[in-house]
């Protein structure tokens, strides 16, 4: 019974979400001179609600012409990197099926233009990355889904020889792995606090793979 | 002919779960989460078109307040649980639950107005505590209240099966309910509770438990408006927009309500006779635990 409480639970938190904040991520595999790839950078481009809100807020661009001033743009730089500490940032990486731990975010900008505002930050790996063959996955998603990312581009920068490609979840697959998880996990004895790790599923990815060498 | 349009709501509920359940709606699920993406991208075009002075703009706004609403509404959400599920546990009439629905998407409407011009006009602080108030205080509040109405019913649906039990005077297993009618039809009145007994509405407390477990859970959608509206000094605007959002959430919490009842109908007018009244209180559990542990779930990951 207990087990069926915790399935529930866990099948209605993300039912019961909707997102209220809209995100098109941009992301940059960077790779150093040895060719492991050594961190993410990520572009975010804020919808235009939250934008408005943004610069209004900070008294900027009260004409609605869309352009800020350079000292403008200084002052809005950081605005949304000041992150708490424990959260993971809406960035998760995979190394085949291994999850990577990322950096705090550094190295950050932010630009306005057509009433959208965007910032970009660099997110470290913990230590440089040998892609093999395994594929590199970087996923952009909030686990409480107040945010909804889309992934609407990815680069490689620094090296030859690789591909990258742009993922969409499959909804139908992913309520699928769910209901998957809720069936091993209610068979299994002892594991309240393990909760299958589902929502990633629901994420958009870029997916980078390497030729040999 | 009556009997098997109202038996056509249970069907109707029934199909619309299993097809949730089964994924069938996840193509649906993009849709709207395209429609919300593009109607956020409109309410600022609103408050843009407000400022530059165009003629009409207002109105413009409001209509896309109205389309906030509904879009939002539509996606899940705590709302429609409260109301889907409450509509099935409790005999309430089709009129009075579509009431509450409209009260409580109105005030939350109230709610967030009240907070915004509360925390951000008269203390002088800005949206970040208006929302860190609002997911932080007022949403596990709202949480708390969800999480009762969905005890109320799971403890009054109890005592309705243990009256029943009493009243039968010998042990009866739990799943027996629903496939006892025709036996019982000689049993005669004391056997178990009547429907109206079990219909008894229980007025006030509900109504407000549910309206508050609803309207405290104010959407950020309309705090961001009314925050930027009264910046911008358009606070009216606002105002009002966020009064239509409410609107637009209750022609779909008012449609949920409609549907919970005429399926709670649809399946009490299928069983014969008293077994209504002995079903009855396992709808209220039923209810009442989804309810319950929808609450439970979402407090979890707010605290």
């Amino acid at each position: 019974m207990r087990k069926t409480l915790a399935a529930l639970a866990l099948a209605a938190g993300p039912a019961l979400a909707h997102p209220h904040v809209f995100i098109d991520a941009a992301i940059e595999v960077v790779f150093n001179a040895e060719g492991q790839a050594e961190g993410v950078r990520v572009r975010w481009t804020y919808d235009e609600l939250i934008s408005l809100t943004f610069v209004t807020e900070r008294g900027l661009d009260p004409d609605f012409d869309g352009v800020l001033t350079p000292a403008e743009i200084d002052s809005l730089s950081g605005f949304d990197m000041a992150w708490q500490p424990g959260f993971p940032g809406d960035t998760y990486s995979l190394l085949g099926d291994t999850a990577l731990v990322l950096s705090p975010p550094e190295d950050w900008s932010a630009g306005y233009a057509g009433g959208m505002v965007s910032s970009t930050h660099f997110r470290r790996f913990a230590a440089p990355v040998d892609l093999g063959t395994a594929a590199l996955v970087v996923q952009a998603y909030d686990p409480g889904y107040y945010t909804s990312y889309s992934v609407v581009d990815a680069k490689i920068v620094g090296r030859q020889g690789c591909t990258v490609e742009l993922f969409e979840p499959d909804r139908a697959a992913a309520d699928q792995i769910l209901q998957d998880a809720l069936a091993e996990y209610s068979g299994t004895d002892g594991a309240e606090t393990d909760f299958p790790a589902v929502g990633s599923a629901y994420a958009e990815e870029a997916r980078v793979t390497c030729g040999a060498g | 002919m009556r009997r098997g349009v109202t038996i056509l709501g249970l069907g109707l509920a029934a199909g619309l779960g299993v097809l949730w359940l089964s994924g069938g709606f996840a193509a649906l699920q993009g849709q709207i989460l395209d429609g919300q993406r593009q109607v956020q991208t409109a309410l600022a075009g609103g408050v843009r078109a407000i400022k530059g002075g165009q003629p009409g703009a207002v109105w413009g706004l409001w209509g896309v307040c109205f389309a906030y609403g509904v879009l939002h509404a539509v996606g899940p959400g705590h709302g429609k649980l409260v109301i889907g599920g409450y509509g099935m546990g409790r005999r309430v009439p089709m009129a009075r639950l579509a009431g509450l629905a409209l009260a409580s998407s109105l005030a939350q409407a109230l709610v967030a107005v009240a907070l915004v011009y509360g925390v951000v006009a008269l203390l002088g602080l800005g949206r970040a505590e208006a929302e860190g108030l609002a997911e932080g205080v007022m949403a596990p509040a709202g949480l708390m209240m969800m999480a009762g109405v969905g005890l109320w019913l799971v403890w009054r649906g109890w005592q309705g099966l243990r009256a029943a039990w009493r009243a039968q005077g010998h042990d009866h297993p739990a799943d027996h309910a629903h496939s006892h009618g025709a036996v019982c039809y000689s049993c005669g009145h004391a056997h178990g509770p009547s429907l109206e007994a079990v219909e008894q509405v229980t007025g006030w407390r509900d109504a407000v438990a549910l309206v508050a477990g609803i309207a405290l859970r104010p959407c950020s959608g309309a705090l961001f408006l009314l925050v930027l509206t009264w910046q911008l000094g358009i606070a009216a605007a606002g105002i009002a927009g966020v009064f239509a959002m409410g609107l637009g959430t209750a022609v779909v919490t008012v449609a949920v309500a409609g549907l919970a009842v005429w399926a709670r109908e649809g399946a009490l007018a299928s069983l014969p006779g008293q077994a209504a009244a002995r079903v009855l209180p396992w709808f209220e559990v039923l209810a009442g635990a989804v309810v319950l542990v929808a609450a439970l779930s979402l407090l979890g990951r707010a605290l």
